[in-house]
């Protein structure tokens, strides 16, 4: 198993590797990436794994693949995300089907927003979310983010969850 | 210093790093990427580099950093290239402005077309190069490639050029 920089009551969250690949392209080529990867050919998967590969070695940083205690197996990918272009760093969550209901992106979000505060010391972080995207909005207000409709957003049907910084959280 | 993968003559081939973002993204942004992949923005640019990084991860080759023994700056991209959707496998080259001129496309090319098939262990090579770039249909046949045209293309405006195992291609300057 690949060292894990994060672990919480259930979770392992690690920096990802190539074993990754096959579960983010079956994400990327579903409907459920839609508000987020969504790739219409394998090639255009592939290049976006390389981003979230290439991420952690221009920006010391990424998505963390999220994983189980006692098992290696990428169940989707959280953390901090910032390529060129964005215009805030962010705090993203991409979640394979077969790990959803269970809590799951909830508990790692939770640690990978305590790793962007308290290790990498970002002064805030927001969540770009699709307006359709129920289910990650209902995560976002769950971890305390606000929708901010003043902040600059990526398009016109992206909301910009803006989440407390720590001194907010801890108030 | 990167340790470098392949030495020539005049040349160090290493593994691309973070180091050289900011001369490919220099590349991508002018109008000699125009052949390759321009880039509208650094966003896209960025895009790029990461599938350059990332290729070596994926496959455990891709395209190498080239510089002098004098200093580890890179001048520019030539090596192996196969990402997902590519129909063959490919030997390619991008090389900076500043470094034109010198041979180093041809120096740096010819040592990853006998590392693809001494090392790499390919059965075949091609270079895909767009119509009108007469400077790399140049470089493809001083290496002794020749224009497949029964080759399947990637896009009508692309040529493919077939390199031979070195054990058979033309004495250089005879073709």
């Amino acid at each position: 198993m690949s060292e894990a920089i994060l672990t919480t009551d259930r979770l392992r969250l690690r920096r990802p590797t190539p074993r990754d690949l096959d579960g983010f392209m079956a994400f990327a080529r579903s409907q459920r990436a839609r508000h987020t990867f969504f790739a219409d050919s394998d090639a255009s998967a592939w290049n976006s794994f390389c981003l979230v590969l290439a991420h952690w070695d221009l920006r010391g940083y990424g998505l963390f693949s999220v994983t189980a205690r006692d098992d290696d197996t990428c169940l989707g990918m959280i953390g901090p995300f910032y390529p060129e272009g964005w215009a805030e760093p962010e705090l993203g969550w991409l979640l394979w089907p077969q790990a959803e209901g269970k809590g799951i992106a909830h508990e790692a979000a939770l640690a990978a927003r305590g790793y962007i505060f308290d290790v990498l010391a970002w002064d805030g972080a927001v969540s770009y979310i699709g307006e359709d995207n129920s289910r990650s909005i209902a995560l976002a207000e769950r971890l305390g983010a606000r929708w901010d409709e003043s902040a600059v957003t990526r398009s016109k049907a992206c909301r910009v969850y803006r989440h407390p910084a720590r001194t907010e959280r801890a108030a | 210093m990167t340790e470098a993968i392949l030495t020539t003559e005049r040349l160090r081939l290493r593994r691309p790093g973070p180091q050289d973002l900011e001369g490919y993204r220099r590349f991508v942004r002018s109008q000699r990427a125009r052949y390759f992949y321009f880039a509208k923005n650094d966003e896209e640019a960025w895009r790029l580099f990461c599938i350059e990084l990332a290729h070596w991860d994926l496959r455990g080759f891709g395209m190498f950093a080239i510089t002098t023994h004098e200093d580890d700056n890179c001048l520019g991209l030539v090596g192996h290239w196969y990402p997902e959707g590519w129909i063959e496998r490919e030997i390619g080259w991008l090389l900076w402005p500043e470094a034109e001129g010198k041979g180093y496309g041809f120096e740096a090319a010819r040592a990853c077309v006998d590392f693809a098939f001494d090392v790499l262990a390919w059965d075949t090579a091609v270079s895909y190069i767009e119509e009108g770039n007469t400077r790399s249909f140049a470089l493809a046949e001083k290496l002794g490639a020749y224009w497949d045209e029964a080759a399947t293309t990637r896009a009508a405006d692309l040529r493919v050029y077939r390199h031979p195992h070195p054990s058979e291609r033309p004495e250089e300057g005879s073709a």
